[in-house]
């Protein structure tokens, strides 16, 4: 029952990053405007990465794989939204018709 | 703002009391209140003259029509030839899979076999490439250096341009370089050590687990990059110049070498290094291995820093 109940787990948390990753490539694919496409491809690196792992750490159980797992995740997080705040900075300031392309806050 | 000591006593007692990096003053006496340089219009651009001295210094072509035509001839020849062979090696090459091929050979038994035993490395795929095939390794890291000396002769701007223009170039181009950017700072700093260590375990585990000395170093490198990317050329003057760059990649080729060439003398039929080979699966393990494997990898970190340098800006 248990062993069943894990599966099914491992299987739902797998098939939804797995969903999460596809949207992302379609979206990265797809989209416009580079903006946009940062968007799509820093939402793979992080919810898609995420839900994989926690796959994997219920298929291999608690052990010594799933510190270095943690680890893998935390670097992702630490460099993907970082990779892609720098090249929205470089499109924000390169572009000319970014005025167009996006809405801008002003603080 | 303290001022900087260079006691050393009073250096440790103010390390001791979390007081200012004296660097770190320094540094910001040096920088200032950096304000992002203005992109300049292009019609202030000082106007250099075309390379055109380039084209009248090239040797002119002499007309040989006998040799040019043999030449012609020779090569397609050889070409065709060179085909042949290749295709009919290839037609008699074993089937793939099979249980008579080369990969099934005894050679790679006879590695699997007897390294660990011969050369002291758990990982056999080091213990080959630095012991059994060392020489290979040691071509491929001068292939590295001729490779970045190559890349400084081609992309160094050092006494090529007149100053005025370098300004210029200099600060067009890092107008649009993240500069006090606070996220990439922040990251940099947590991720930083990180991947230095990281890096160091690669090479100094290289006889024990998967890595060595050419992916360790190849860390490093990103890691020395992505410190440069955040904090500027100043910063890491600190640490890496031209000087450091040239006389790491020196000393490293230098002494793998001499160790290759003591091996050469030596009957080149094993590394032999007179140091004890110790028990497997030490760190301090595998003679000659932990040391070739961390030149190696400084080279290769030098050469990375060195490529993205040079390209980016043409100077250290």
């Amino acid at each position: 029952m248990f062993e069943y109940l894990r599966f099914g787990l491992f299987a739902l948390f797998l098939v939804s990053g797995l969903f999460i990753q596809l949207t992302s490539l379609i979206g990265v694919n797809r989209f416009r405007y580079s903006i946009n496409r940062i968007h799509a491809a820093g939402m793979g690196d992080t919810l898609g990465l995420l839900l994989i792992s926690v796959a994997a750490i219920i298929y291999t159980g608690f052990d010594g794989v799933t510190l270095k797992i943690l680890f893998i995740l935390g670097f992702f997080w630490l460099t993907s939204p970082v990779s892609g705040h720098l090249l929205g900075r470089l499109v924000s300031e390169t572009d000319e018709h970014f005025q167009a392309e996006a809405e801008i806050w002003k603080r | 703002m303290k001022k900087h000591k260079s006691d050393a006593l009073a250096r440790l007692k103010n390390w001791l009391e979390y007081g200012d990096d004296p660097l770190e003053v320094e540094m910001e006496e040096a920088l200032g209140e950096e304000e992002a340089p203005p992109i300049p219009a292009e019609e202030d651009a000082p106007e250099w003259e075309e390379r055109e001295d380039r084209k009248a210094l090239a040797p002119k072509k002499e007309k040989h029509p006998l040799y040019d035509k043999v030449y012609r001839i020779a090569a397609e020849v050889i070409s065709l030839m060179l085909i042949a062979v290749l295709l009919y090696a290839a037609v008699h090459m074993p089937n793939f899979g099979g249980a008579d091929t080369l990969v099934n050979s005894e050679v790679s038994a006879f590695y699997v076999e007897n390294t660990l035993e011969e050369t002291g490395a758990v990982n056999i795929i080091t213990g080959i490439i630095l012991d059994y095939r060392g020489f290979d390794t040691l071509g491929e890291s001068h292939v590295l250096f001729i490779g970045i000396c190559t890349v400084l002769l081609l992309m160094s701007i050092k006494g090529e341009k007149d100053e005025e223009q370098r300004i210029f170039e200099d600060a067009y181009d890092r107008h649009f370089e993240p500069r006090h950017d606070e996220i990439l700072q922040t990251a940099t700093r947590i991720l930083t050590p990180l991947i230095v260590v990281f890096g160091i375990y690669i090479i100094v585990n290289g006889h024990l687990s998967p890595g060595g000395g050419f992916s360790g170093g190849a860390v490093l490198g990103a890691g020395l990059i992505l410190y440069q990317n955040a904090f500027g050329y100043l910063k890491v003057e600190r640490i890496f110049t031209f000087r450091t760059f040239k006389w790491v990649s020196a000393c490293s080729l230098l002494f793998y070498s001499l160790a290759k060439g003591y091996h050469f003398f030596t009957g080149a039929n094993h590394l032999e290094s007179g140091i004890h080979p110790g028990v497997a699966g030490n760190i301090f393990s595998a003679g000659l291995l932990l040391p070739l494997n961390a030149v190696v990898g400084l080279v290769v970190a030098c050469t990375m820093y060195a490529l993205y340098t040079m390209f980016r800006r043409g100077d250290f």
